[in-house]
């Protein structure tokens, strides 16, 4: 079977999962089946397929599984929306049609993505100056200051700075990795690389250190740390980074935690958020209550204890950073598994086209991309779950969030070029 | 750089194999303790949204009903007097209690017997509702009881002896389920306990209630019969132990029906320390002592020491129900009942029926035998026995005009104060329809004080 039919035939199944979804949510909130509520899965059977028709057009032999995993997530995401507060999955589906936009757009316009490398600076600068931009005039909510307002809509620039600054790394390292991997010099036995191709490395760091004091956001920086961290090993073959780079890390995290207090807090909280379950602990322990109360089976669409009378959810943050508790609650044990085997499916594949790519900027930015998607679900279903601290990130695809949904559509149109030119151009090595 | 990214991918599948254990932890292995963490209130919460069913007496007075408000259905107690403690509460803070705790899930719905109706209302859009429940209470009789208490501290139990159907359940002082939240503190502070349920968690000396027992293991083994006879002169001594009789009575030769009639604690003495401790201990036991009660809403077991741990003087004194025997009120109306219902004790039960919103009946439990500690021809025997005692003996009190009532009076020494006022009994005689038993704490003798308020719970109950 070929990528593009088996993608169609595995696309089926999602939007079955969504419209049987729609009509339960429909069940339970209105008391009677009727026929709008079916309406949605054919919607989303309709976009998909679109997406779907474009994609064998413009990347005919891209990876066939990257679609349908994501057409799941979004759909369950806009399902446990619509079940939580109808206005924000009406919202959620729009930036979910812009986010398809902007696919199409690299679908098309990106299949030559290779040009990016010529303009790593450029691409560079920009993450850069987005990061920077929100340091600067980032509005706080929820405890993080990752918001920043153009226009009256509410925007997160680190969700687009991901983006421009795994392609800098990948190209950066493409360009560098000889002299990182060849080292001139040994100190005690350990080979010392030419400090002045480390650069990105410290910029990084330092950017990390500086989210963490300005943006009072552990997650973010973790992110672009950890996929910075995963790309230099992939790039040289060298543990040594990583364990500089933790080590780095931490020394930094150490330093803040004893100085700036949000961190400490948040490190508390983890720690033992049943001294204060009513106001410091309430969000993660709600949030484990939600989960127990789902066990294994969870309670069903809608069966779940979630939004309060006056219409607020009962945990702070549920329709973005907590939505996964809101999926443990309703979907159980089975259903959430199922949510990280889907994650993990998504960072196989990617890496697959890492492995499958025939230049090394392809294969970096391949790893970094799946890397730093695979993390972002780690930590904030690590921090829902209370396995890390948490921090204010969003579940790609499933979060409520324009700015995630839209960025991550591109994040996978990426991955996508990149994979159909790896199936497309035979290696020259291979030969 | 394949290599590289295989491990990377290692790296992944090792991170969310650790998230998929943490979440199995949470949604598995700690969900039980965290669904009932005091900072949980999801589940309180959503069932107090859930239109609790009603709880109506055997004749047909509703006892909790709801009223609205906001989201939630709080719970209303008509009649608290009567209600308290058996029935319990639902209270957001303070929990459940009584038949509200035991029979939580048919009554908010969520399980049990209506679980599939309410989960097809739920699709069809009908309101979801709890089921009702008809309890075997009967308010004439549990208001005979209540009123028979009085302000006095003890407790009263009446049942059917046919069914084990209880007709009352009083208990004194009480507390008013409608203010229980209000009331908290105060009721868990006050020295005469209105939370505790005297009726089944009460323990106290049996006195000579106790001697039903013993007589029915004499007649059952034939060391007596109802004509054997007996000397008395005021006092036996047995292993060290000098048995008196009440008030230092002295009543020369009698048959062992006066015996029982008088209640004559020297006979007792006698025919029990004949009978032994093995024996002893098999007919308390036969009846239920030793064993938790299979009262639905919880009780605690009444007690009879173990036969190898009694020297003469312990049986001696076990005979007359003092020393170390404790019994509930319970434990001794089901005494009663044996003995009326020919030998056979039948399980104590609340639950008359459950109805759903549309009063189909949805579940009605059968009538279960519990224990047969003897045989009918002994019961039958020993009715007569009882019959003396209202007749001619201590529990004249009881006696009701119309009807033959029989029943045996217990007043039971205790260590300071006066004694514990008992009188079990049932009636009508020769086809009881009820049993009973009463306790006053520190009432004084049973005949003067425990037997008139079962004569009251008894006409109430044969709507005399």
């Amino acid at each position: 079977m070929s990528e593009r039919n088996r993608e169609l035939v595995l696309l089926l199944p999602a939007m079955l999962v969504t419209t049987i979804g729609f009509a339960l949510v429909y069940i339970e909130q209105s008391a009677a089946l009727e026929w709008t509520s079916l309406a949605y899965g054919a919607a989303f059977l309709g976009l998909f397929g679109l997406v779907h028709v474009a994609a064998r057009f413009a990347v005919p032999r891209a990876d066939p599984y990257l679609l349908p995993v994501t057409a799941l997530l979004s759909s369950l995401g806009i399902l446990m929306l619509y079940r939580l507060n109808v206005r924000l999955a009406m919202q959620q589906t729009v930036w979910l049609l812009v986010g398809l936009l902007l696919f199409l757009i690299v679908l098309v316009g990106l299949r030559n993505y290779r040009v990016l490398a010529d303009y790593k600076y450029v691409v560079g600068s920009a993450g850069l100056a987005l990061l920077l931009l929100t340091i600067v005039a980032g509005r706080e909510v929820n405890g993080a200051r990752l918001w920043i307002r153009v226009a009256g809509i509410g925007f997160q620039p680190p969700e687009f700075a991901k983006l421009l600054l795994i392609i800098f790394f990948a190209a950066y390292l493409d360009q560098v990795r000889e002299f990182l991997t060849v080292s001139t010099r040994r100190v005690v036995g350990v080979a010392i690389p030419p400090i002045r191709y480390l650069g990105p490395l410290f910029v990084i760091w330092g950017l990390a250190i500086l989210m963490m004091i300005f943006m009072k956001d552990l997650g973010t920086s973790l992110l672009f740390y950890g996929a910075l961290l995963a790309l230099m090993y992939v790039a040289t073959g060298r543990f040594f980074y990583v364990v500089v780079g933790a080590i780095l890390l931490a020394v930094g995290a150490a330093a803040l935690y004893s100085t700036f207090p949000h961190v400490q807090l948040r490190v508390d909280i983890w720690l033992d958020p049943w001294k204060d379950t009513a106001g410091r602990g309430y969000q993660i322990v709600q949030s484990l209550f939600a989960l127990a109360s789902g066990g294994l089976g969870g309670t069903g669409l809608g069966g779940g204890f979630l939004v309060m009378r006056s219409g607020n959810t009962i945990i702070p943050a549920l329709e973005t950073d907590f939505i996964f508790s809101a999926i443990g609650e309703e979907l159980g044990l089975v259903g959430a598994v199922a949510i990280i085997l889907l994650y993990l499916l998504f960072v196989y594949r990617g890496l697959r086209i890492a492995i499958a790519s025939n230049d090394d900027f392809s294969r970096l930015l391949a790893t970094g991309l799946s890397a730093i998607f695979g993390l972002q679900a780690f930590l904030i279903i690590g921090g829902v779950t209370k396995l890390i601290p948490l921090t204010g990130i969003t579940l790609p695809f499933v979060s409520y969030g324009g700015s995630s949904i839209v960025a991550n559509f591109a994040l996978l149109a990426l991955l996508l070029v990149v994979s159909d030119r790896a199936a497309r151009v035979v290696r020259p090595e291979a030969g | 750089m394949e290599r590289q990214v295989n491990r990377l991918f290692l790296f992944f599948a090792v991170l969310f194999i650790a998230l998929i254990a943490q979440l199995t932890y949470v949604q598995v292995y700690a969900a039980p303790t965290l669904r009932v963490h005091a900072a949980n209130t999801r589940a309180l919460d959503a069932e107090m949204r859930v239109q609790r069913g009603l709880i109506v007496s055997a004749d047909g007075v509703v006892l909790a009903e709801n009223h609205k408000d906001g989201p939630y259905y709080l719970r209303d107690y008509p009649h608290p007097e009567l209600a308290a403690p058996w029935l319990g509460y639902a209270d957001l803070r303070y929990g459940r209690a009584g038949v509200e705790r035991v029979y939580n899930a048919e009554l908010s719905g969520e399980t049990g017997v209506l679980a599939v109706r309410n989960f097809l209302d739920k699709i069809t859009g009908r309101p979801q509702r709890g089921a009702d429940l008809q309890v075997t209470i009967d308010t004439r009789v549990q208001e005979a009881a209540v009123s028979g208490l009085g302000d006095q501290v003890g407790a009263v139990v009446a049942l059917d002896p046919r069914t084990g159907k209880v007709l009352a359940l009083a208990s004194s002082p009480r507390y008013d389920p409608n203010t229980v939240a209000d009331d908290w503190k105060a009721l868990a502070q006050h020295p005469g306990r209105p939370l505790v349920d005297r009726g089944v968690q009460g323990l106290y000396p049996p006195g000579s209630t106790f001697k039903a027992i013993v007589a029915a293991g004499a007649l059952q083994e034939g060391t007596v019969t109802p004509e054997t006879t007996f000397v008395d002169v005021g006092f036996w001594v047995a292993g060290g132990y000098r048995v008196n009789n009440y008030g230092g009575k002295v009543y020369g030769k009698h048959t062992f029906t006066q015996a029982f009639a008088e209640s004559i604690n020297t006979t007792f003495a006698k025919v029990g320390v004949e009978l032994g401790a093995d024996r002893l201990s098999h007919y308390a036991e036969a009846f239920g002592f030793n064993a938790r009660p299979p009262w639905p809403l919880g009780g605690a077991k009444s007690f009879f020491p173990p036969a190898g741990a009694m020297d003469t003087a312990h049986v001696a004194q076990a005979s007359i129900g003092q020393g170390k025997v404790l019994a509930t009120p319970l434990e001794m109306a089901l005494v009663a009942a044996g003995i009326a219902n020919g030998g056979v004790v039948m399980e104590p039960t609340v639950v008359e029926e459950w109805r759903d919103y549309r009063q189909t009946v949805v579940g009605r439990p059968e009538p279960k035998v519990w224990l047969t500690p003897i045989t009918p021809q002994t019961a039958a025997t020993e009715r007569g026995l009882m019959i003396e005692v209202v007749n001619e003996g201590t529990g004249t009190k009881a006696a009701l005009p119309s009807v033959q009532v029989a029943g045996k009076t217990g007043t039971a020494e205790v260590d300071s104060g006066a004694p514990h006022a008992w009188f079990i009994g049932f009636a009508p005689a020769d086809h009881p329809e009820v049993a009973v038993a009463v306790l006053v704490e520190h009432g004084g003798t049973g005949g003067s004080v425990a037997a008139p308020i079962a004569r009251a719970v008894i006409a109430a109950a044969l709507g005399r």
